[in-house]
Parts: C-alpha cells; sequence; structure tokens
C-alpha cells in the first residue's frame, strides 16, 4: 500500500490485468472484481488486504462487467454473449445459473434493479436485455429493448423507482426506456413522475443526443436528474423538463465514470487517472476541485539546462518524449516523478461509504489492476 | 466450416442493420442551403479584405453550415480558408484568445479540414501555426471535441 496523498485512503493492486469492473456486497465486506475470463471475489475490510474466497470461472471470453444486488446475488456478463447469476451458498461457493440473453454480441455493461428482482444487460447487439427470475420455469427470461438503439449501448443505470432505465452508447446518444415487467413492478411506483404517464415496457421515455460515445450515466432520484459524460471529454446534467448543463473536462481528457456525491457534486475519472469533482453553483455546473492529482511542481524542471527543450507549452505532448531523452542521454530515471494512485484510466467509480445522502468514500478501479478507495 | 471467424453472421441476419454513415449523421431540423449562406460568404470576404481578421475569424467559425450538403460546404470551407490564410503570424495568437470554446472548437475543424485538402496544404505552414497557437491557449480540448464530434464542416 502506498499513499500518495490525502485524499487516497488506499490502494489495492489486485491483479496484472485490467478491471473493467468492480463492485462492493452492501455491507462493504465483499468485492467482486472482473479480471480477463473470470470474475473474482474477495473478502473485505479489516484493515487486511483483501483475501480471495472465490473465483467465478463459467465464462469464456472478457467479463466486462459485475454488479452485486442487495441480496448478494452477482450478476456478471462477457464478451461469449453471456450472462450467469451467481447465488451465495451458506460455504462461501457459488451457484451459476446461465442466462440466455439471445444476444449476437458482446454484453458490454449489467446493472441490477434496486429491488434486486431483475437485471439489465447492455450489449453491442443494439439490445438492452431485461432479465427476471420465472419461478414456474426455474429460469432467467430475458426480454429485449431494440429500438431505437443504434449502435453498442455502453452504460446503464436503475432510476430508483426500479422502472426507469437510463442508457447510453456509442450512437451517442442518452436514453430513458422503460423497463417495466409485469408482475414483478407496479404502477405505483412511477405514480406522479415527471418522466411520463405511461410506461409500457422498452418505451422510450426521454432521449438526448450528445453526438459522441456515451461512457456512463448516473441517476439522481431523488432530484429527478440525470448525469452523463461522453467520449468529448464533458459531462453533461439533464432533467425531465430539458435544463440541461454541460460542462468541459479541465484537462480535456475524456471522463469513463462518474457518481453523484450529493444532490449538487458529481466526481468523475477517466483518462487523466484521477477523480475531478464538479459543484453545481448559481452558474450551473462548474469544476471545483481535483482529487489526488500530481503536481506541476513536481514534475523535474531540469530540462531547460541543455538549451534543447524549445517546446512552450510543457502540457502539452512533449512530457513523454522529455522523459526518455533523460533516460537515454543522461541515464537518469526520473523517480522523483510522482504518479497518482492510479497509473492507467480509471473505468469504474462506485460509491464505497455513505452518510445522509452525501457519499464520503468512493472506489475506483483501472485498466492498471488497482481498486483504489478515495475520500471525498 | 474451417474458417467459421471470417463467416459474416450479419449477412444471415435481416434484421441486423449495420451502422451506415446516414445513421451517423446527427438530426439536424433544418439543412443550410448555399444560397441561405451566400450572404455571410460575402460578409466574410469583405471583413478579409478590409483587414478586419479578427472579426472575419469570429465569424467564420460562429455558427458553420453542418448541416449542410458537401458542395455548400466546399464553397463555404474556401472562404474561411482565404480569411484564415490573410491572418499575418504575428496576429494568431490574439485572435486565437478572444474566441470562444465553441469558435475555438469551430476553427479546429477548420484546420484539420484544410490540412486534409490540397487547397489547404498549399498553405500548411500558416494551417499550422494556427494549430499551434491554438493548442498553446486550450490544450487538448478543442482536439478531443474534434475526434468526437459528429458535426463536420
Amino acid at each position: 500500500m502506498l499513499d500518495t496523498s490525502k485524499s487516497v485512503l488506499s490502494v489495492f493492486k489486485l491483479v496484472k490485468a485490467p478491471i473493467y469492473s468492480h463492485c462492493f456486497s452492501i455491507d462493504r465486506s465483499l468485492l467482486a472484481i472482473t479480471c480477463n475470463t473470470d470474475c473474482l471475489v474477495y473478502r473485505f475490510g479489516g484493515g487486511k488486504s483483501p483475501q480471495l474466497i472465490a473465483t467465478l470461472p463459467d465464462h469464456d471470453k472478457t467479463v466486462t462487467a459485475v454488479d452485486i444486488s442487495i441480496h448478494g446475488r452477482i450478476v456478471t456478463c462477457s464478451q461469449d454473449r453471456n450472462a450467469y447469476v451467481w447465488e451465495p451458498l451458506s460455504d462461501g461457493s457459488y451457484k451459476p445459473t446461465l442466462v440466455l440473453l439471445r444476444i449476437n454480441r458482446a454484453a458490454t455493461s449489467v446493472s441490477w434493479a434496486p429491488n434486486g428482482y431483475k437485471f439489465a444487460v447492455g450489449s453491442s447487439a443494439r439490445i438492452i436485455a431485461v432479465c427476471y427470475y420465472e419461478q414456474e420455469n426455474n429460469w432467467w427470461v430475458s426480454k429485449h429493448i431494440k429500438k431505437p438503439i443504434k449502435s453498442s449501448v455502453n452504460c446503464l443505470s436503475w432510476h430508483s423507482n426500479g422502472i426507469l432505465l437510463a442508457s447510453g452508447g456509442t450512437d451517442g446518444y442518452v436514453r430513458v426506456f422503460s423497463g417495466f415487467i409485469k408482475g414483478l413492478d407496479t404502477k405505483e411506483a412511477v405514480s406522479n413522475s415527471p418522466w411520463g404517464e405511461k410506461f409500457p415496457f422498452g418505451a422510450v421515455v426521454k432521449e438526448w443526443y450528445n453526438g459522441s460515445f456515451i461512457h456512463d450515466v448516473e441517476w439522481r432520484s431523488n432530484i429527478e436528474k440525470l448525469a452523463y459524460v461522453a467520449h468529448d471529454g464533458t459531462l453533461t446534467v439533464a432533467d425531465s423538463v430539458e435544463q440541461i448543463y454541460s460542462v468541459n473536462a479541465p484537462e480535456g481528457l475524456p471522463f469513463k465514470s462518474l457518481i453523484w456525491i450529493n444532490d449538487h457534486e458529481i466526481l468523475c475519472a477517466g483518462y487523466s487517472c484521477h477523480p475531478v469533482m464538479f459543484t453545481e453553483g448559481s452558474n450551473g455546473w462548474q469544476f471545483s476541485k481535483n482529487l489526488d492529482k500530481v503536481g506541476k511542481q513536481s514534475l523535474p524542471q531540469s530540462t531547460s539546462e541543455d538549451g534543447t527543450d524549445d517546446e512552450e507549452n510543457p502540457t502539452f505532448g512533449m512530457s513523454a518524449l522529455r522523459k526518455f531523452k533523460q533516460l537515454d542521454l543522461k541515464g537518469r530515471v526520473t523517480a522523483a516523478e510522482q504518479e497518482s494512485a492510479h497509473e492507467n484510466a480509471i473505468v469504474e467509480l462506485r460509491p464505497f461509504e455513505e452518510s445522509n445522502g452525501q457519499v464520503t468514500q468512493v472506489s475506483s478501479c483501472g485498466l492498471d489492476g488497482e481498486i483504489v478507495i478515495y475520500a471525498v | 466450416m474451417e474458417d467459421w471467424r471470417r463467416i459474416d453472421i450479419d449477412s444471415f441476419d435481416p434484421n441486423s442493420g449495420r451502422l451506415t454513415n446516414d445513421d451517423l449523421i446527427p438530426p439536424y431540423a433544418h439543412h443550410v442551403t448555399l444560397q441561405e449562406l451566400q450572404p455571410k460568404i460575402a460578409q466574410l470576404r469583405s471583413l478579409a479584405t478590409s483587414g478586419d481578421m479578427s472579426s472575419a475569424t469570429k465569424l467564420a467559425t460562429e455558427d458553420p453550415p453542418y448541416s449542410a450538403d458537401a458542395n455548400t460546404k466546399a464553397v463555404y470551407f474556401q472562404a474561411v480558408l482565404e480569411a484564415l490564410t490573410q491572418v499575418r503570424q504575428a496576429d494568431i495568437a490574439t485572435i486565437v484568445k478572444q474566441l470562444s470554446p465553441q469558435q475555438q472548437d469551430v476553427l479546429v475543424k477548420y484546420l484539420y479540414k484544410g490540412m486534409s485538402l490540397p487547397e489547404g496544404q498549399r498553405q500548411g505552414g500558416i494551417l499550422l501555426a494556427w494549430f499551434e497557437k491554438l493548442t498553446q491557449s486550450s490544450g487538448v480540448n478543442p482536439i478531443v471535441h474534434f475526434l468526437s464530434d459528429r458535426r463536420t464542416v
């Protein structure tokens, strides 16, 4: 464990492969991560490093996403076009049930509905599969949302009412669908919803065009707002009456994930390898602070001595070249160069600790195989 | 079936509907025609000839004809290129700083378009000078926007 700054609480280097997705159980005692074609489950907490307690091996292609329901069921989905629901058994092992998604492309994202009785899977087959358990047949049934999705679905988010399902994808649209399942959901859950009157399954409740790949979308249900991040490096917040705020990433690099900290704060993270906080003020949403950002003053400034460095803007493009120049000509390894806790892009943020509707700690996973916990 | 990875599975599925170029065009409410654009082009030319380069650049990068057809875009681009290449190198940095972030996003689109066409490549030096000043003042932001924006100029 290394301590790089006050905002970084702990860093766990778990695997030598990218972690595309991670999830904690409700009581934060279990951590599930994706690792190549497996899903790994760790016992977590007590100040110790995570202990591997189970490997969920049934997928035969890269596992793309994992989620844990409020009942402790783990769902995984993979590029092998399948999803598995893993039922925890009393001896600590897991019993897999295959879910036939009926898609002909990779599954990309998965999310349990808040009540834990259904989940949605996004896929590159331009389909969202909403899956629920059918007692009579002992079988997970999947119902498809197809229209009008034009390309891969990257991300999904359930509203706390369990019916509205937000999705974003590579066609540049953010859409809100109805994931209403007869017999499972009640109409009372969406009475007085500002998003509409009727919610038949698969109906498009709302859509916004952004134009670039949508990487993540997240509801803030109590204030009926939706936030999303896209590949043009923007964070956008929208609500049911078409009020839209868009704000640029301060470093220009796109975000891969976002979470709401409270009603007026959003934390984003992505290719800049450290989380970035945005705050809603009287002028709309604005950048407020960086977490775990490596300060510019800590970068080596010794390059001007040889006089060959004629670049005018050190933040643009040349830092890698300079690093190798140092290494090659002078044999100097710039060990003084401080890295942020994540050494590669952060791909997913999750709330880790909450009190009174305010997230106080968040966890992240990255392409460097690390899980990092930050204090907000 | 030895080479099953090469089988085009979409051809067996009539509903697969792969993305076409048309699917990537943003949903425009109105398509700008060359006729509607002529006054703006004329204004741009007169600003450029009168030497008011700051206003000319602002006008060129304000509300570009995204929804127009290829021919109209080419005519408009020609006018923009003429304006951009008449600016003296020393003035570029000042003009770039006067642009709004949205205008800078549009400017970088015209720079890339210029570099991709023969008539722009003949003026490559000055386009690169614009590009250099732009990245110095705004970092990679306009470039990231350019890469991911489906509204083309």
